[in-house]
């Protein structure tokens, strides 16, 4: 059972162009000391890593580890949960982003989001890729930003045609790159993706994969997901996270490794991150 | 063949009673949809019967009078309703839903105070009507000195309808679904795009229901504006806001009171008018939740 090469059979392993390197060069976040509180209970406890520019990483774990928290800290959508805090710092290309003079709005401009159940709007499919732009102001050629958007995510020539259909009436898979094309729309630098495949059959998760790779030559992805298969086949680097219970029986998210992905699959300092990619829990 | 080899006494599926039950239950529910359905119907073939010789045009041509009960009519009650429903709908609407847009969209609900402007919210829809007509008489009327004018009534009926509106709306803006909030804010649209753009949209169909139904209840009150001069037997339509008015349900309730037979066939025909409004007010609600429901 140690040999975990045999555990995940044919999984190709995108590699980072610079190997050995832990930490990213060139880092879009710096993520130091992080510790996120959902009023007095501590989500996450003291996470550190980096996301590289133009670079998928990935963060896996078991539910409730936290990953999903700390992605929701990159474009501060937690500040919607009354009474969610984030201590320590996240830098945004310097820049500190729960700073006092950082507007939220600006945040989640630059950094997209994708959800984990398709949510498009109840509108048109038009409507739905132009609203990004127009609640931003942007004037001037709005056909051309749709299509441009929709194309990048691999889905204009299946929408055409239709484009002042309801949304609601694409599949699931459709849903979701339509998703992904409303949040390149804004033209974000970074794209946040929370479990963005775990509503669709394996299809569409094919065809989403396929997109993250072809995304992110322009854009920084980081995607939460529970599919470590789907970590292994997208992404440069993974954080793996697990949780501490402490003796009160409170669980506290941890990141416990984080690294190349090629090593966190092949070569894996920390037991933890083998017993899970192996298999023996989560 | 193993199914077959089992013996027959080892799987029980014959009946124990329980059809017996599950078949007085449904009797029992039927019933009681048929006692409530059968005084509906008894009361609508009463008054349509009663009122039919009287269901024409001098019905809402003519105006109201006590001396001859074939030449009387009842115009200046139905102008009277259509002004003061129309302008407590003005009155009522916009604000009803800016109070449940601020309770569930802005208000943060570990706070005491907001908490405390919920339950009241949830008390003021069980007060009886005559009390707001005592409210609406003791400040509106007289305070504001307002008088006994259509404006009074409408901010009356206003009063009185405005926690149904905004129960009904809030129930509207909630079916909304977090995520579509969501989407809308990680684009980079403030909060206040949010609500104006995805959530208000989604949510009318629902709000309008709501708000037609509640218009529904202020326009066959009778009580409030007994107190607030809707006086029986005016002659001419309400010129503007701060006329003298009468509305259906007092003349019907005028009418009644009288001793002549012409007077009762004319308030029975008055009821045929009012029910009228209401059913075409109802389904003009029903097919605005059908035509724009939203399925998530």
């Amino acid at each position: 059972m140690t040999d975990i090469g045999t555990s995940i059979p044919s999984v190709t392993v995108r590699g980072p162009q610079a190997p050995g390197n832990t930490a990213a060069l060139d880092p879009v976040f710096t993520v130091s000391d992080l510790s996120v509180f959902y009023g007095e209970y501590e989500a996450v406890r003291q996470v550190d890593l980096s996301i590289g520019n133009r670079e998928i990483t990935a963060m896996i774990g078991p539910s409730g580890c936290g990953k999903s928290t700390v992605l929701r800290c990159f474009n501060r959508m937690n500040d919607l949960i009354p009474g969610a805090r984030a201590a320590g710092k996240i830098l945004y290309h310097g820049e500190d982003l729960y700073g006092d003079h950082v507007d939220p709005i600006e945040v989640r401009r630059r950094i997209g989001m994708v959800f984990q159940k398709p949510n498009p709007f109840p509108k048109s499919i038009y409507d739905n890729i132009a609203y990004g732009p127009r609640v931003n102001g942007t004037k001037g050629k709005m056909d051309e930003v749709v299509e441009e958007a929709l194309t990048q995510a691999a889905l204009w020539d299946e929408v055409k045609d239709k484009l002042k259909q309801n949304a609601l009436s694409l599949s699931g898979g459709q849903q979701q790159r339509l998703c992904i094309a409303r949040a390149i729309a804004v033209k974000p630098e970074v794209i946040l993706m929370d479990e963005p495949c775990s509503a669709l059959d394996p299809i569409a998760t094919t065809k989403i994969e396929d997109l993250m790779q072809q995304l992110a030559r322009d854009y920084t992805i980081v995607i939460v997901t529970h599919n470590m298969q789907q970590a292994a086949r997208v992404s440069n680097r993974t954080a793996f996270f697990t949780a501490d219970v402490d003796d009160k029986g409170e669980r506290h998210g941890r990141l416990v490794e984080f690294d190349e992905t090629s090593r966190i699959f092949t070569n894996p300092t920390d037991q933890r991150t083998e017993d899970y990619i192996t298999g023996r829990f989560g | 063949m193993a199914v077959l080899s089992t013996p027959r006494s080892a799987v029980q599926l014959a009946s124990k009673g329980r059809p017996v039950r599950e078949h007085l239950f449904r009797i029992a529910l039927i019933a009681s949809l048929g006692i409530a359905f059968v005084f509906l119907a008894a009361l609508l073939s009463y008054v349509l019967v009663e009122g039919w010789p009287r269901i024409d045009s001098r019905l809402w041509e003519n105006m109201p009078s006590v001396r001859n009960p074939d030449i009387a009519g009842a115009q200046s009650a139905i102008t009277g309703t259509l002004w003061v429903i129309s302008l407590t709908a003005v009155l009522t609407l916009p604000t009803g839903i800016a109070a449940a847009i601020y309770l569930e969209e802005y208000a943060d609900k570990t706070r005491w105070w907001n908490r405390v402007i919920e339950l009241n919210i949830q008390n003021l829809a069980a007060i009886p009507s005559i009390v707001y007509g005592i409210l609406g008489l003791g400040i509106i009327a007289r305070t504001f000195g307002l008088g006994f004018s259509v404006i009074t009534a409408s901010m009356t009926l206003g009063l009185l309808v405005l926690p149904i509106v905004i129960i009904a709306s809030r129930e509207a803006i909630r079916a909304v679904p977090p995520s579509i909030r969501e989407g809308s804010l990680a684009l980079g649209a403030t909060q206040w795009q949010t609500i104006s753009r995805q959530v208000l949209p989604a949510s009318i169909p629902g709000i309008a229901t709501g708000s037609i139904l509640a218009l529904s209840r202020a326009i066959g009150e009778a009580a409030p504006l007994l107190m607030l001069g809707a006086v029986s037997f005016i002659r001419f339509n309400p010129d503007g806001v701060f006329a003298s008015y009468t509305v259906l349900p007092i003349q019907i309730f005028n009418w009644i009171s009288q001793s002549r037979e012409g007077f009762h066939v004319l308030a029975s025909a008055a009821i045929v008018i009012l029910l009228l409004i209401l059913l075409l007010m109802n389904s003009v609600a029903i097919w605005l939740r059908n035509r724009y429901q939203k399925r998530w």
